[in-house]
């Protein structure tokens, strides 16, 4: 088996990544807050729900990223 | 419950304090009244020990400050069963001595309506302080009689109405009063039950003694016997007293034992707004149970199961909560192509917020009384008048007031009319708001 390698620059990436989906998923709160008519302070209050919302935009993310990746190595081959 | 118990059961909700200004009849159950009668006995005598007096008795058993000293029976079985509690108790069949009898310085009535009036008339004239049961009086004219005697010779008279003295009502009134439900736009009342009303006899010559309920002879059958206390929910929670009343009563199941009164019975009281309060009463049915259930512009309180459902949609999650529903109800919902111009309105389904915490609630199948309704602390306040003599507030009129609804419904239905209160029929009536 082979020793695999996390650059910094990879590791600085899905940071970015992570960072972004994050900033997303507070975006998310926001919006629901306002048309929702509800407190600002939910902006705190459901940080819980904003983490797995990250979680989850991660996920996908990284779904899309693998299929993206398979893809082009399926269509480099040919 | 006892008096102790109730007032924490009030002041855990805030009824503490202000109970006494909107409530002034339960003055008798805060710590000062009951140092004022510490020690002393309130002597009692008991007209009527069948079921609801030996129900009374049960209670009775567990006051302190009451020392039964008479009872009174003219069926032997009934006031033999009584005395097993008190085997000091001078024992009478005839209710006039028991009212001769000086060391009995209160009496509680609990015989069948027909004979209420003519023994609390009797016992306020010989000087004693009376507790009957509900409904007041066989008649509109007698429970006049009734009130205008207690007028006359004072003394204390207080009537079964024991939803006054029920913690659940004490709250969900003040809460009502309190503007909680909005504007009152309706009170609705029912007890159904699914049984025959019926006591068993032991000879054919006592059926209508003991089954007097059954006969109009001795009783207003549903209107006397239920109605009236939840009437009397109708003019607490609307400050109020009804305007007109008009009604239907039929004998529809039990109609092959001889009985005369109705079986089913449905009533409208409308009050001087226009609101109107509904009675229905079938005894050959008991799916709905009983329920009083005041309606508001704003919220409903149902005063047996103690519970307050607001016409307010419950309050919602958060803003991502309510995202996230949504989302999930836009991916699971099946779409829609065509539908029906109305769609029938069923009950909310909000499950409602209790008004108090271990709320006790009564089916109204028994037809003796039930735990927790009210029944002790109503007749520990009455324990407490005839050692202090005096007259609790505003319940007199309530009862009185419950009475004569009850029987005009009776009469509404009788005549097929729309019926209201005679003028002559009318007492002061300060409502309890």
């Amino acid at each position: 088996m082979k020793d695999s390698i996390i650059t910094a620059a990879m590791k600085r990436r899905e940071m970015l990544i992570l960072l972004v989906c994050f900033v997303v998923a507070n975006v998310v709160n926001w919006c629901a807050i306002v048309k929702f008519e509800r407190p600002w302070w939910e902006i705190f209050s459901q940080i819980g729900y904003v983490v797995v919302t990250t979680l989850i935009l991660y996920g996908l993310m990284l779904i899309l990223r693998i299929a993206w990746h398979l893809f082009m190595r399926l269509a480099g081959k040919k | 419950m006892n008096r102790k118990e109730f007032l924490a059961d009030c002041g855990a909700k805030g009824l503490a304090g202000v109970a006494l200004s909107l409530f002034p009849w339960l003055e008798s159950c805060t710590p000062k009244a009951q140092q004022e009668i510490k020690g002393e006995k309130a002597r009692i005598g008991i007209i009527g020990t069948g079921s609801r007096g030996l129900f009374h008795i049960k209670n009775l058993l567990q006051m302190p400050e009451v020392e039964v000293v008479a009872l009174c029976d003219d069926y032997r079985p009934h006031l033999e069963d009584a005395a097993q509690y008190f085997p000091k108790a001078k024992l009478y069949d005839d209710y006039h001595r028991l009212l001769e009898d000086s060391e009995v310085k209160g009496v509680i009535i609990a015989t069948p309506l027909y004979l209420h009036g003519r023994m609390t008339i009797d016992a306020l004239e010989a000087g004693k302080r009376v507790f009957c049961e509900k409904s007041m009086a066989f008649t509109l004219d007698e429970a006049l009689e009734v009130y205008k005697c207690r007028e006359r010779v004072g003394g204390v008279l207080l009537i079964g109405q024991q939803r006054l003295f029920d913690p659940k009502y004490v709250k969900a009134m003040q809460m009502i009063h309190e503007g909680k439900i909005g504007k009152v736009v309706g009170v609705r009342n029912y007890w159904y039950r699914n049984n025959d009303w019926r006591r068993e006899v032991p000879s054919p010559e006592l059926e209508r003694r003991i089954n007097w309920r059954l006969y109009s002879e001795y009783s207003r059958g549903l209107m006397t016997e239920l109605a009236c206390h939840q009437l009397q929910n109708g003019s607490w929670a609307m400050g109020m007293l009804p305007e007109k009343v008009m009604g239907s009563g039929s004998l529809i199941h039990w109609n092959k034992d001889g009985r005369d009164v109705y079986d089913t019975v449905c009533a409208i009281f409308t009050y001087p707004n226009g609101v109107n309060m509904t009675f229905e009463s079938i005894i050959s049915n008991k799916h709905f149970g009983m329920g009083e259930q005041i309606l508001g512009s704003e919220g409903t309180i149902d005063l047996v199961t103690a519970m307050h459902y607001t016409d307010e949609p419950a309050p919602k999650g958060s803003g991502m909560h309510q995202l996230v529903e949504q989302i999930e109800n836009g991916l699971m919902s099946n779409s829609v192509f065509a539908g029906t111009s109305w769609a029938t309105e069923t009950s909310a389904l909000a499950p409602g917020l209790p008004i108090m915490q271990n709320v006790k609630v009564v089916s109204g199948e028994s037809s003796v009384g039930a735990e927790a309704d009210g029944s002790k602390e109503l007749i520990e306040a009455f324990a407490h008048a005839v050692i202090t003599g005096k007259q609790p507030d505003k319940v007199l009129e309530e009862s009185y007031y419950a009475t004569q609804f009850a029987l005009l419904a009776d009469k509404a239905m009788k005549e097929g009319a729309i019926l209201t209160l005679d003028e002559k029929y009318k007492i002061p009536y300060e409502p309890l708001k």
